[in-house]
């Protein structure tokens, strides 16, 4: 090999790649609009972008696997924890984390209720765009997708005295162990179904015509659900044996009222 | 030192060398966050402590590859340097973008877009830079009328550099889009241009150090950064699997990405065997410590571990965790912090007065292995932390909170091993700023020292 020889294998394979590369860009340009639905970027998704870029959340979390690792991926988060509750977390985070439980905590970003909208558009935006099926199971905040993997771990405190920020840490907490059973992410049902999305859910349920129960609103099935677990059985072939629910009955002796109110009041959140 | 005017790399290695302690600073700062309970939130959060830390690296490094530039071409071109007014006015507004752009992220004013932060009027100075500095190299080749190669792969490589950073000035609506071309500027400066880069400077270090054959070396040169462009410029695929592009790109990622240690390995080889056929006499040992180095840690870091997750069925479940880190620390380490480190080292001599003189000092040679070693340690911990992570939550669905606190031996080890290597940093700016300096030559009258002859 000269010299000249190995300059245009340099020029032809640099030349070469770069045209495929580029006619692959033209492609992907073309086939992007239905893989990221890019019909349902509205005027809020683009704003929340612009609040993701400006205050800089790329540099804490991930999002669909890339930016930094101090926080956690929020590819899913939209669908996860619904809108409601990412409403209240954004506002104040110390609400529902503190530094000495949980090591870290999303600093308070001070954002406007409507930068908020837009960001929570924005990522459920997001949530939607068809990507191979990134993540291949879901990535939680905390909590656990298995029973009995998060042995050693302090029971969890509430961060403060909102009634959701309660909720969200008596669920986590033994007794009364529901997230032993229950995983709050979309599509992991363990002993009982994926509360995910459970507001939605009871409200359709109530009106549902199969519906066996008495409560007549979303926050009354639930409510129904905790006290009365017999009284409409999810849907479900595991959840359930002989028309008797596994999950266990009692929670009307063990849990105050306070209790059961934060717990439905944290539940309502997810949406 | 042959042209007067390649005496301007020396305030260029000045300030790339300062914002290279300044970048440990924030890397120190950013791993203590990681522990937990962080006095600083208010003041000074994560992200922005992160943020500056890796624009730092990009920005130090940039000058040293500048630096080096205006070094290297008056010697190849066989000239003086066009413009030295020019090349200090160069580093003038380059650095005052710099500090603009880290003082601007102290007080939140940010794009947001990771890596390519940089409010967009300090985009447009940088662009600006770019230009000038290639005017005047351009400029000098020009009136010498004289390119070799090694000059030429080099140059550019860093005019590529600037043409692959005006995708960075783009705003799109669609994220994916965003991501998609933000790939652009980062992927293919890093496994790209600035491999042609590395590769320029690694070929021009080699010829001088070891005396190898020039014509050898240069039709090598090509080969490599053939290699280079081959896998790199479809490699750019391993950062599309998960973003919401077709999914051919997950093959084509797998497959190019498996070719980029090919380029890698072909540099270490080329240095290997430069230096078993010319042997290693050169009075300026450091310098080849850090030449040598250079080609063997890259092709471990960017070369091995780099391969290590970017197979789509494996990045699957690693996409996202410290194991991204754990690639990025050794593979940045690797191949730029130890070429621009390298050319330092190999011009200071000239750079203070005294040529030839061998400047292995004590502080100099602990300076090289604490940074080995303790960029070997980093790496280490990252890479148990990234595989913790990904077992415990991408594999066992603990949640993140919980998996964090869990691995976090890893990051005190991290914290450890990183003090170990910001101590080689702090020594290595004590040797270039208090020792060299001072190291003159023998007097004349004196017969020079053997080994002082190379
Ligand atoms: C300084 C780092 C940092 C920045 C910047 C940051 N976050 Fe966070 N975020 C965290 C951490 C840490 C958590 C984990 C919960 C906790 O410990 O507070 C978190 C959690 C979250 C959660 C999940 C909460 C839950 O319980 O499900 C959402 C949603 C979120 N962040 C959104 C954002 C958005 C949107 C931005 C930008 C506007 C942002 N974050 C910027 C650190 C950050
Ligand atoms: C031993 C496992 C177990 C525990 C502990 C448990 N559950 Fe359940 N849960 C289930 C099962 C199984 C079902 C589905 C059958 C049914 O509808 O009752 C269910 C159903 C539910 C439903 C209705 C879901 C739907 O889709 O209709 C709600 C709400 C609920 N649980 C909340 C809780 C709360 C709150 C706690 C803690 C106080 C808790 N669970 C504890 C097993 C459990
Ligand atoms: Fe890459």
């Amino acid at each position: 090999m000269t010299k000249r020889q190995t300059r245009i294998f340099f020029l032809g394979s640099t030349a070469l790649f770069s045209l495929i590369f580029l006619a692959l860009t033209v492609d992907t340009h073309q086939r992007i609009r239905t893989l990221t639905h890019s019909g349902e970027i509205t005027p809020a998704v683009i704003a929340g972008k612009h609040v993701w870029h400006r205050k800089n959340c790329i540099n804490c979390h991930t999002l669909l696997g890339e930016g930094a690792y101090y926080a956690p991926d929020l590819t899913k988060i939209a669908e996860q924890r619904g809108a409601p509750y990412l409403r209240s977390f954004l506002t104040d985070p110390s609400k529902f984390y503190n530094e000495t439980r949980d090591r870290r905590l999303m600093p308070n970003l001070h954002l406007t209720p409507g930068e908020i909208d837009e960001v929570i558009a924005f990522l459920s935006w997001v949530g939607k765009i068809d990507n191979q099926g990134w993540p291949p199971r879901p990535i939680l905040v905390s909590g656990a997708a298995i029973p009995g993997s998060d042995v050693g771990g302090a029971a969890p405190q509430a961060a403060s005295d909102d009634p959701v920020a309660v909720g969200q840490a008596l669920f986590r907490q033994t007794p009364p162990g529901c997230f032993a059973c229950h995983s709050t992410a979309a599509g992991v049902n363990v002993v009982g179904p994926s509360l995910s999305g459970i507001a939605a859910t009871a409200a359709a349920r109530v009106t549902a015509a199969d519906y066996t129960g008495k409560a007549t609103d979303a926050a009354g099935y639930i409510r129904e659900s905790i006290l009365l677990p017999n009284a409409s059985l999810a849907p479900g072939a595991n959840y359930s044996a002989n028309g008797v629910s596994l999950m266990p009955p009692g929670f009307e002796q063990s849990l105050q009222p306070a209790q059961l109110d934060a717990l439905v009041a944290y539940l309502m959140t997810l949406k | 030192m042959r042209y007067r005017t390649q005496a301007v790399a020396y305030p260029y290695f000045v300030v790339a060398l300062l914002l290279y302690g300044l970048q440990m600073v924030f890397g120190i700062l950013s791993i203590t966050k990681y522990l937990g309970p962080d006095p600083l939130m208010g003041l000074l959060p994560f992200d922005i402590s992160k943020e500056i830390h890796t624009n730092v690296l990009i920005v130090w490094v940039l000058t040293g590859f500048m630096g080096a530039t205006y070094w290297l071409v008056p010697e190849e071109s066989r000239t003086e340097l066009h413009s030295v007014r020019l090349a200090y006015l160069q580093l003038g507004l380059w650095t005052i973008a710099g500090v603009t752009a880290v003082v601007s992220y102290l007080f939140h004013w940010t794009e947001g877009n990771k890596l390519l932060e940089q409010p967009q009027p300090v985009k447009f100075a940088i662009v600006i830079v770019m230009l000038m500095f290639l005017y005047n190299v351009g400029m000098t080749i020009w009136k010498a009328r004289r390119l070799t190669t090694t000059e030429g792969v080099l140059v550019a490589g860093l005019a590529l550099a600037a043409l692959l950073y005006l995708p960075a000035l783009l705003t799109f609506d669609n994220y994916t889009l965003s991501i998609y071309y933000r790939w652009w500027t980062v992927h293919l400066w890093v496994e790209g241009v600035w491999e042609m880069i590395q590769g320029g400077l690694l070929a021009y270090l080699l010829i001088r150090l070891s005396g190898a054959d020039r014509e050898v070396m240069e039709k090598w040169l090509y080969v490599i950064v053939g290699l280079t462009f081959i896998a790199g410029i479809l490699g750019t695929a391993h950062h599309y699997f998960w973003i919401g592009v077709p999914s051919y790109w997950l093959f084509i990622g797998g497959f190019f990405s498996a070719l980029e240690p090919l380029a890698f390995l072909g540099m270490a080889i080329y240095a290997y065997t430069a230096m078993r056929r010319s042997g290693l006499a050169h009075p300026n040992r450091l310098a080849l410590h850090w030449t040598i180095g250079s080609a063997i840690f890259s092709a471990l870091g960017a070369g091995i571990l780099g391969l290590a997750h970017t197979w789509p069925s494996v990045n699957k479940w690693t996409h996202g965790t410290m194991i991204t880190a754990m690639h990025g620390h050794m593979a940045f380490f690797g191949a730029y912090v130890m070429i621009v480190l390298a050319m330092i080292t190999y011009a200071a001599p000239g750079l203070f007065g005294h040529d030839q003189e061998s400047t292995e000092s004590p502080a100099g040679v602990w300076a090289f292995w604490l940074q080995m070693a303790g960029m070997f340690g980093m790496t280490m911990a990252f890479a148990a932390a990234g595989i913790g992570q990904t077992y415990l939550e991408r594999i066992l669905g603990l949640g993140y909170l919980e998996t964090q606190h869990k691995i976090q031996v890893h990051f005190l080890m991290v914290l450890g091993t990183g003090t170990l290597f910001t101590l080689g940093v702090a020594l290595y700016l004590y040797d270039f700023f208090f020792l060299a300096p001072k190291r003159r030559p023998a007097p004349a009258a004196w017969p020079p020292a053997p080994e002082a002859q190379g």
